[in-house]
């Protein structure tokens, strides 16, 4: 993995062929209750939320609300759809992401509005903000650019159009596997993930802690391709976005799944489309 | 529909190592155990396996290791997953070297976590669950407060959780000045349901999630 920088130009060189408008994303998403959660009838704690910009820009965030809190359900809410607004507010252009600085700090600046806004929903609730404690994860996708800024558990993952796998962010618990650091978490932004990667873009996911047993490889932390090559290949040609959301549901409720994990599940996927690609797939 | 079933078929997980959930039983074996008991704590030991493996999760992801102190200190058995713990016949005899007993389960349990690191498993915090009928007896003032200091130190920085349960005459002034939490002390010999208790306090860390505060069963063997 290389997070670089020199692929984008020098200031004056503003000549750089842009990708044609017309390329798109194609986003599929759900969040499904674990079986641990439905033996309690306790609701999934998941949440995830996400917004097309112009100029094929994606914006997703995904939450996943502590089991300790006791309104964690709403601070995932809170803090993946205020991160999605905070960032669609900037009216973002291409070009103002070809700066490194700038999607930092449109991805900090996001996971502090999202900060703020819960403990705001914590105080309008007469709660404590760890009441509200979520994970949260949000990420940006343009054709030439994944980024992604995470605080606790879940994982980023990114493919190239060459058909590289990457882990922008990863887990990021504490010692214990039960325990992680969450949104409210005085050192929160402190330690958050922030990183990008500057490819081609072909692919994009993010998921919560009940996937990433299955989803990667744990002891070194990188995507295990034979669970994202059919996501991906899924969320690219899928049509119908309903239906399509209705099939991963249904396949995070599958058995094999409920089999090797018993946690909330998020997974959200995105694969653009570009004129390009159909034509090299018409040759 | 077609869709639904290629994804179900298509989608291969990859395979990750068990999260462990690490467990140190320091066992007193000093003279004064031999008899009742003793025979009664071995009973509780397949006790504890035999409910630990009811469950699927616990059974593979808990890992029992046994450390004994008399006049000497030995590691009974080494860390092993419960479905494969096989429960030793204890003997007793000789002095109590509790200390050095403790202090070989704190190792014990640091060499295990450096372990788990290195081969990328995650893991829960260990506890070591310290039994006993006596005091320290038959080694330095010293070895005891280096041990007392031990686990003071490793309860603070959340290393491990330490608890400690006195048997019949144990010094129970004095286990409250080695361990920071309160010592239990056990009905009778009661060592069946304590250790069916601790199998599933074990079980409910084993399946804890991300934060969660883990409300351990309630204790009805011992008291304060």
């Amino acid at each position: 993995m290389k997070l670089t920088t020199d692929q984008f130009p020098e200031p004056g060189e503003e000549t750089r062929e842009r990708e044609k408008p017309s390329s798109e994303w194609r986003v599929v998403g759900a969040s499904v209750c674990g079986t641990s959660h439905q033996k309690n009838q306790q609701m999934c704690q998941d949440a995830h939320d996400w917004e097309i910009l112009p100029e094929g820009i994606l914006v997703a965030a995904i939450a996943d609300g502590a089991g300790s809190a006791s309104m964690g359900k709403i601070g995932a809410i809170v803090a993946s759809s205020v991160a999605v607004k905070s960032i669609c507010l900037q009216e973002l252009t291409l070009q103002q992401l070809d700066s490194d600085d700038q999607v930092r700090w449109l991805l900090t600046n996001a996971l502090l509005t999202a900060k703020i806004a819960v403990e705001e929903e914590a105080l309008a609730s007469s709660k404590q903000p760890r009441d509200l404690a979520s994970t949260l994860i949000i990420l940006i996708a343009t054709p030439s650019l994944a980024a992604a800024a995470q605080i606790g558990d879940g994982a980023v993952v990114a493919k190239d159009t060459e058909g590289n796998l990457i882990t922008l962010t990863k887990p990021q618990s504490g010692e214990y596997i039960n325990e992680t650091t969450f949104l409210i978490s005085p050192d929160a932004l402190d330690t958050a993930q922030v990183n990008l990667w500057r490819q081609p873009v072909a692919n994009v996911a993010a998921l919560t802690d009940g996937l990433q047993m299955l989803a990667l490889d744990m002891a070194v932390g990188v995507p295990y391709k034979p669970f994202f090559s059919p996501l991906f290949e899924f969320a690219t040609r899928q049509t119908d976005q309903s239906a399509a959301v209705e099939q991963l549901v249904t396949f995070l409720r599958s058995e094999r799944v409920a089999q090797r994990t018993d946690d909330d599940l998020t997974l959200l996927l995105a694969g653009r489309i570009t004129p390009a690609s159909s034509e090299a797939r018409a040759i | 529909m077609s869709d639904t079933l290629r994804l179900d078929e298509a989608v291969e997980f990859a395979e990750n190592p068990e999260p462990r959930c690490p467990c140190v039983l320091l066992l007193d074996t000093s003279g004064s155990m031999q008899g009742m008991a003793l025979n009664a704590l071995n009973e509780g030991l397949q006790s504890f396996k035999n409910d630990l493996i009811q469950n699927s999760l616990a059974s593979r992801r808990v890992e029992v290791a046994i450390v004994t102190f008399d006049s000497n200190v030995n590691v009974v058995q080494d860390f092993v997953t419960a479905d494969l713990f096989s429960p030793p016949t204890l003997t007793a005899q000789g002095l109590t070297n509790m200390g050095s007993g403790i202090n070989k389960a704190l190792d014990l349990v640091q060499e295990r976590k450096a372990k788990y690191r290195n081969n990328g498993i995650a893991y829960y915090r260990p506890w070591i669950f310290m039994i006993t009928d006596g005091e320290p007896q038959g080694e330095s003032d010293q070895v005891v407060e280096q041990a007392a200091q031990r686990v003071k130190d490793d309860e603070a920085n959340k290393r491990v959780a330490f608890f400690s349960v006195g048997v019949d005459n144990a010094n129970m002034a004095r286990l409250s000045e080695l361990a920071v939490r309160t010592p239990l002390k056990l009905q009778g010999l009661n060592f069946t349901e304590m250790f069916v208790w601790l199998s599933a306090s074990m079980s409910a860390v084993s399946h804890s999630k991300v934060d969660e505060q883990v409300a351990l069963p309630p204790i009805g063997w011992g008291s304060v």
